[in-house]
């Protein structure tokens, strides 16, 4: 039987990757399925990429020709880029508030199944205790916090463990993440994206500085 | 030939007898008011009474007449069947509040900083200046006779933005009647305490003014849309600035529904061959070159009327009589 501190923390790893590579990654696929299947909005998003082609083609004829020499005809591509793209924004628009809606199912029944799973698993383990603490390590009031809500006193529960695995987790990507970063050298978000990171080395009169 | 259907001058235009409303517009000092008072000095001819009205704050009927004009029409002298009206947009809230009398400006004094914010905000709305100039229009328009009216626009182009203001202002009614439900009782405490609306309005009353104006410009826009009433007319030049902004302009009037199927291209050069001038060469050759563009772009659908460049300024009766020829007789150039 594997033991139930292994399940809980593999659990919220689990569900740790999921929300962070996976969220975008499973709505794309999701919406692709989708599509492929015979619904109504099927047939509306291929007339969608269709029509985005149709634009995209418009505009690369329209920049080809110079406005300059040949006027009339730049005109002419223009007009009808134009009247492509208000099609177009007209039938995405339908198509994109559908797809909001799907997303924001998809990522409701994501968070249910994530912490539907750790809901089920505190209820299955709420009385055990996960281990048990050392008598005196703790005062009694944080022994009772401990063994929150039902498991017994001295033990530590499921849910506190569980809280744990899951800040420990977040704490190491955070660690993780940063230090790829530092490897890369370069600045990954904020408004300075980009830049090269700032390290100044620590010579012998900065090591006394600092002190 | 393309242009065989659609002649080179404005002879349709006045001939088509329906017409109402004439807008003249473009950017950029193509020569809108000399199109605009040529224009009317041929209707003039075919019509039994035409008013020409400038909305431009920067006025030049007055210049291009010789004669001083004002917010009421006055008889053009030298041009019979003529009257000219030039409107300030801005002056028009202005003027309201004055018309307001005494009691007006103290309410609007009375309300202080307020007021003052009540007043900015009304200029901010899309339009509203150009909406209250037309209303002030209309008002003096709808007391007298006149067949034909043409409009000397200004050439920011906002012309036609004030047609957005029947939507804007149902928005902004609807909202201010759902706060007048919640507030009212509050505000006309409020008010009364101040001793009352300028002219001791209720707040139902300036409601009551703000849908008739509404209806007003909502009967306007019905007006413009309707090709037999309402057309407009481009001005520009032979070169590519003001080529890009008339097309861009007939676009904007054709989401708006509104008709436009002639064009006046001015200040063309027609060099005589020997020409000396290089500047005037080679300005010949690039007109030449836009006004092809113009004629394969616009000449199946519109009258495209092209007006020379003269020697003189085209200013005063006479000139602009002169001048005015040339819009219904298509130009010979002397070559």
């Amino acid at each position: 039987m594997v033991s139930v501190l292994l399940i809980v923390f593999l659990l919220q790893l689990a569900i740790h990757l999921v929300n962070t590579f996976g969220a975008q990654a499973v709505n794309e696929l999701l919406w692709n399925l989708y599509t492929k299947l015979p619904t109504p909005q099927s047939k509306d998003a291929d007339e969608s990429s269709r029509l985005r082609k149709e634009v995209a083609r418009l505009h690369r004829e329209m920049k080809s020709i110079s406005a300059q020499d040949d006027f009339a005809k730049w005109a002419r591509v223009r007009r009808e880029h134009d009247k492509a793209k208000d099609k177009y924004d007209k039938q995405s628009a339908s198509l994109t508030s559908f797809r909001t809606t799907f997303d924001r199912l998809i990522t409701a029944a994501r968070w249910l199944g994530t912490q539907g799973l750790q809901f089920f698993c505190n209820f299955y383990y709420s009385k055990q205790a996960m281990f048990w603490l050392p008598q005196g390590w703790v005062p009694y009031h944080v022994e009772w916090v401990l063994s929150f809500p039902k498991a017994q006193m001295g033990a530590v529960s499921i849910n506190i463990w569980s809280m744990a695995c899951a800040s420990v987790i977040a704490l190491a990507s955070e660690g993780i993440r940063a230090s790829l970063t530092l490897k890369d050298g370069r600045v990954r978000e904020g408004s300075n994206k980009g830049e090269k990171i700032k390290m100044e080395a620590l010579g012998a009169g900065g090591g006394e500085k600092e002190l | 030939m393309a242009d065989s259907e659609m002649e080179a001058s404005l002879k349709p235009i006045i001939d088509q007898k329906s017409l109402k409303w004439i807008f003249v517009g473009g950017k950029g000092g193509v020569g809108k008011t000399t199109t605009s008072c040529s224009l009317a000095v041929q209707m003039a001819k075919a019509r039994k009474s035409v008013l020409l009205i400038s909305t431009d704050p920067a006025h030049n009927l007055s210049d291009a007449f010789g004669m001083k004009f004002g917010k009421d029409a006055r008889p053009v002298v030298g041009v019979e069947g003529l009257s000219a009206m030039e409107i300030d947009p801005n002056g028009s809230i202005t003027d309201l509040i004055n018309a307001g009398g005494d009691d007006a400006q103290e309410a609007m004094q009375g309300l202080g900083g307020v007021g003052s914010m009540f007043q900015d905000m009304a200029f901010s709305i899309p339009g509203v200046d150009e909406a209250m100039s037309f209303a002030e229009v209309l008002k003096q328009v709808k007391g007298m006779e006149y067949e034909v009216i043409i409009f000397d626009t200004a050439p920011t182009g906002h012309t036609l933005r004030f047609l957005q203001f029947p939507t804007v202002l149902e928005k902004a009614l609807d909202k201010l009647s759902q706060l007048s439900k919640q507030f009212g009782g509050m505000i006309n405490n409020l008010v009364s305490a101040r001793g009352g609306l300028p002219n001791g309005q209720s707040f139902d009353d300036v409601l009551k003014k703000m849908e008739d104006l509404q209806a007003t410009i909502g009967d306007v826009n019905k007006q413009f849309k309707n090709a037999d009433l309402t057309t407009f007319i481009p001005v520009m030049i032979p070169e590519f600035l003001s080529l890009y902004e008339t097309e861009r302009m007939i676009q904007e009037l054709g989401n708006y529904e509104i008709d436009t199927h002639a064009i006046v291209v001015n200040q063309l050069l027609f060099p005589k061959k020997d020409n000396p001038c290089e500047q005037c060469n080679a300005r010949r050759k690039m007109q030449k070159k836009y006004l092809e563009q113009i004629d394969d772009l616009y000449g199946e659908d519109f009258n495209v009327v092209k007006m020379p460049l003269l020697v003189n300024e085209v200013r005063g009766v006479d000139s602009i009589s002169t001048f005015s020829e040339m819009l219904v007789k298509p130009y010979d150039a002397p070559q």
